[in-house]
Parts: C-alpha cells; structure tokens; sequence
C-alpha cells in the first residue's frame, strides 16, 4: 500500500489516523455548521449534512465569521484538521478543538488526498501520512511502501 | 517557541492573579497555533463578543473571579467596545417586543422576561466599571466615536469589521478580540499587525465600473470566494461611501475569509497600485467581470417563488444616511408584509429624535437595534420567503434551517428592490 507524507507546521499538537474527508472548497462557520450535529449546513456545499465526526478534516481554506471555531467545539467535533492555507479563523478553529490541526504543507496536500483516504495526522512530528484507498499512485513527495 | 517580556512570565505565573493567568495562558497557546513568536502591545481599540468567562473551550474563570477583578479596579488596558447584543441570546436591545419568534433556545424574543434575562446586565456593571462600552452593534465603528488611526494595533472580532479596520482605517487587527487580549492590552504578532502579510499578492480587475450599492455588495462577495484568504487590491472600482465599505467589508468576509484589501485611491494604505503591492508583482491576477458577477448574484438568491413574505434591512446595522434614505422612501407608505430594519443601539435614539422611527412605524415597519435574523435564530414561523439587501444575511440565514434541508427561501437584491417588495409583497428584482 502506497504512503505519501507531507510535511507541514502544526498548529495543534498530537497524532491521530482517520478517514479523510475532503471539502473541495473553504468552509463556512457561524450559521454554516452545526457543531451539535457534526456537519455543515451551508447551503449548496458538498458537505452540506455529510458527517464529519472523527474523520480528518480537509479543506483548502476557511471563510466568514469567527463562528467557525464552531466546527471544532464539543464531542461531534472532527479527530484532526489539515488545511492549505491559515487564516485568524483556522487559529480560533484549532484552539477550541485542541485535536492535531496542520497547514503551511510544503507541498498541497489538497492535490493528494481524496476523501476515504487514511490519513495519519502527526502534528507532534509535523507531517501527514496518506494511505490511499485504492492502489492509484500519486505523483509524492516521499513514498514509503 | 513564543518570547514572552518579565511582565509576561510574571502573568502567566499567576502573579497577577488568576484571570491574567488564564488569559495569558489562552494568549501564548494562540501564540504557538498562529505561530507567532510574540506578542504585540495593542495601542488601538478592542471589539469583543460578550459576555462569558471563557475564552475557549479550555480556559475559563468563575463569575466570582470577575467580580473580583472588576472590583479591585482593574481596566480593559484599551478602550474595549461590546460587539453585538449580548450572547447567545443575541436578543434585540431595542424593539424586541415585535419580535415574535423564538431564539436559538426555544423562547420568544418578546417575551418581557427572556429579554430582560437575555441583556445579562450582571456582566455589563461589572463590564462598565473596567471600561467597556457597551455599544453591541456588528457595525460598531458607526458609533465608538474613537476610532483607532492608521497603523495602531487593534484587537476586533467580528468578521465584516476586520476589513474595516485594516483595509478602510488602515488600523491593524486579526480575528482574535476577546476579553484576554482586551484586558491585557497584548495579541499575539502575527497576520495583519505585520507589514510584509499587509501588501496585496492578487490583483482584481473589472469590466464594469463598481458605482451602486447592490453592485459592492455582489462585488465583495465574488472577490472573497475568488481570492479566499489572501490580500486582493481592487482595480475598477469608483470610490466606496460609508455605506458601500459596509457591505464591501461584509460581504468579501462572507464569499472569502479576506482581512485586508487596498483600493488605490481610496484606501489609506494604498496611495497608488504600486504602494498596495508593496513593490512586487502580484503572485495571480484575476477578473471579477459581468460573468462573475451575475453568478454571484444568482448564488446568494435562492428563490424559486416572487410572493415575499417578509423583509429584513440592516446587515451590517444601517448608518443614519440610511435609514433618512429609508424614512424618505418608507413616508406615507404601507407595507405589505413585515419590513424589519436593523440599526446600532447608540443610533436608534439618533433615528427617533430624526423622526425616522415614527415614519417606520406608520408604514407598519419596525426599527430594532443590536442584532440580526440569522444571529437571532431565524425568522418568525410561517417566513417561507426572506428578502434582503446584504450578501451576509442572504447566505448565512439558511443555515438556521439545516433540518428543513435549508427550506426557507431567500431573495437577494437591491434596498429598492427590498422597500418594492415591503409594499408589494412581491419580488421583482433583477441583475441588470
């Protein structure tokens, strides 16, 4: 099975695997998502009630209000966060959720990971570990396997 | 690894008591997520959500401790003002007796007694006694009547003042106004309070010139979904009014997640193109032209019935010019179906004294102060049809309905498209 690692800078500390679930454009917090649900509910959005509990949350980047801290707050909250850019909003999100968030990637990891893809999110370490769910290769930085 | 002063040790090891403690603990750890390695002295103004004493879902202090600290005399070390009606009821301080709908907890805004517990005046005494300000608008800059001058370090939080305050004062802030970096009067360095990230790296063009308030608000929308977080400089734009900064800073931190813009000509840091780009060239350049445009404005409508059955105008809350504007279209009317207009608490006397209320309320229109629908919880049951001027309200009052898979329809125009449909229970507009 094919590995590709990324490296990147942690925002949030810690290490977890999950599935990935890719949202192919930014988030929105505030009236956007139900945390008390665990998905967002912006209208006409890809993940609009697509459940992100316990998966690694992958976006390119976040948009609107500071409400978006939301998607980080209680126990339907995602097991990690990885993004491509960083913004004030990504800060609020990771210091509510205080699970393993990353971004500032030096390659895009957007272009790598597809949503059903596990993803080892080592923030402690800094770097991310994609196992992709079918043997597909992808173009990597680094393959391991 | 975050660089703290003496004083700043001396905080975080509780020297200074227990709520600077917390607040510093919450500052170097937002320090360490933003990778900042410092914290900066803030020498503007603070704009905070309140009230509450946590900080974040892992620091918090006790009612008691407040109390305490407000009683020793302690002070918001910048001059803090109060964003919004206060959480989360977000219940409006003026008018909510015409409000009958239920707020996010299930009871009436116009019930006597949910207000009055909804205004949480426990907190704003002890507030007040270190500083606070109570003005609870969205659009706060309207009335703070001290506004931070070009260059100073600031502390806001909500989303359509971020721009306002780095892109149209030329001030400097991130989203991150809270009471620990209003107290402490320090926010961690990084984002907007640095130079180099202030310059624009993504050029906008346009094919038509930006002159009308529907045409800013459509404006601001697409180049936020366009350029998401970076620094856009708009080329092909006439020069903003108050009103046109208002719905541009909503509504491009709305579409995008855009803290700062320059419009040469227009904006203090941006004296010419070659000034916003900081001497570069841009990384992308992109147009925002008819195309664009007109697909921005089909996506924040989201209709597919005319019959109206309510109007909201006031997102962010309205300046005085607009609601004279309001008064003098509103005067010897009657509307059709219920047009709420939302102002800042501080100018709803203003807009009494004017005699604009009176006329409101002749037209069977109600002027309310502090908040907005989607803040609010929605709109009154039986609303299948909303019609609103303002890309924010337009997008985000869907979301208030997620288990109804975003039913409630939503009509997005110009003010005169929105007063048309008040006193015709009717949708007509159109992008022309």
């Amino acid at each position: 099975m094919k590995k590709i690692r990324i490296h990147g800078r942690a925002e949030f500390g810690g290490c977890v695997e999950a599935e990935a679930l890719v949202s192919p454009i930014p988030l929105q917090g505030f009236t956007s998502v139900s945390p008390m649900r665990g998905y967002s509910t912006e209208r006409n959005h890809p993940l609009f009630k697509v459940p992100y509990t316990g998966k690694v949350l992958v976006y390119p980047s976040p948009r609107g209000s500071g409400g978006f801290a939301a998607f980080g707050v209680g126990p339907m909250k995602p097991a990690a966060f990885i993004h491509t850019k960083n913004s004030p909003l990504s800060v609020l999100c990771a210091i509510a959720a205080h699970v393993p968030s990353m971004t500032d990637f030096e390659m895009d990891p957007m272009e790598f990971i597809e949503t059903g893809d596990m993803v080892l999110v080592n923030a402690d370490e800094g770097y991310i570990e994609i196992t992709k769910k079918s043997n597909e290769a992808s173009t990597s930085p680094e393959e391991n396997g | 690894m975050v660089n703290l002063t003496d004083d700043e040790k001396r905080m975080l090891q509780g020297e200074d008591g227990v709520i600077p403690q917390v607040c510093m603990q919450y500052l170097v750890e937002m320090c360490q997520v933003a990778g900042a390695e410092k914290l900066v002295d803030l020498d503007g103004t603070g704009d905070m959500h309140t009230p509450g004493i946590s900080l974040s879902q892992h620091y918090s202090f006790t009612f008691e401790d407040l109390k305490a600290l407000a009683e020793s005399g302690a002070q918001f070390k910048v001059p803090t003002f109060a964003n919004k009606a206060p959480f989360g009821e977000l219940t409006p301080v003026h008018g909510w007796q015409h409000c009958h709908m239920r707020s996010y907890g299930g009871q009436y805004h116009d019930d006597p007694e949910f207000h009055k517990k909804a205004m949480h005046e426990e907190y704003y005494t002890l507030y007040r006694k270190m500083g606070m300000m109570t003005t609870f608008s969205c659009a706060n800059y309207l009335t703070m009547s001290f506004l931070p001058s070009i260059g100073q370090h600031c502390t806001w939080f909500e989303s359509s003042q971020i721009p306002y305050c780095n892109a149209t004062l030329g001030a400097r802030t991130n989203i991150d106004g809270s009471f620990a970096t209003c107290l402490l009067g320090k926010a961690p360095y990084y984002g907007m309070h640095i130079t180099e990230n202030r310059y624009a790296t993504v050029l906008v063009k346009t094919e038509r010139l930006i002159q009308t308030d529907l045409e800013w608000d459509v404006f601001g929308f697409a180049v936020g979904e366009d350029v998401g977080v970076d620094v856009p400089v708009l080329l092909g734009t006439a020069k903003p009014t108050t009103t046109q900064f208002q719905k541009l800073n909503s509504a491009i931190h709305t579409g995008g997640g855009v803290s700062m813009y320059h419009i040469p000509g227009s904006t203090p840091e941006a004296p010419s193109l070659e000034w916003a780009l900081g001497g570069k060239k841009p990384i992308r350049e992109t147009i925002i032209g008819d195309k664009e445009l007109k697909n921005a404005y089909e996506k924040l409508n989201y209709h597919t019935s005319d019959v109206v059955d309510m109007v909201y105008l006031g997102c962010p809350h309205l300046n005085v010019v607009d609601m004279m504007r309001l008064a003098r279209k509103l005067e010897g009317k009657k509307c059709a179906v219920p047009l709420w207009i939302m102002t800042a608490p501080w100018l709803y006397e203003t807009a009494k004294n004017l005699g604009y209320v009176k006329v409101y309320e002749e037209a069977g229109a109600h002027l309310m102060s502090g908040t907005c629908p989607a803040a609010m919880g929605g709109v009154p049951e039986g609303v299948k049809n909303l019609a609103v001027d303002t890309a924010k309200q337009a997008y985000y009052i869907t979301g208030c309905y997620p288990d109804d898979d975003n039913k409630l329809q939503v009509c997005y125009g110009s003010t005169d498209d929105c007063i048309d449909a008040a006193l015709s229970g009717r949708w007509r507009g159109e992008w022309k």
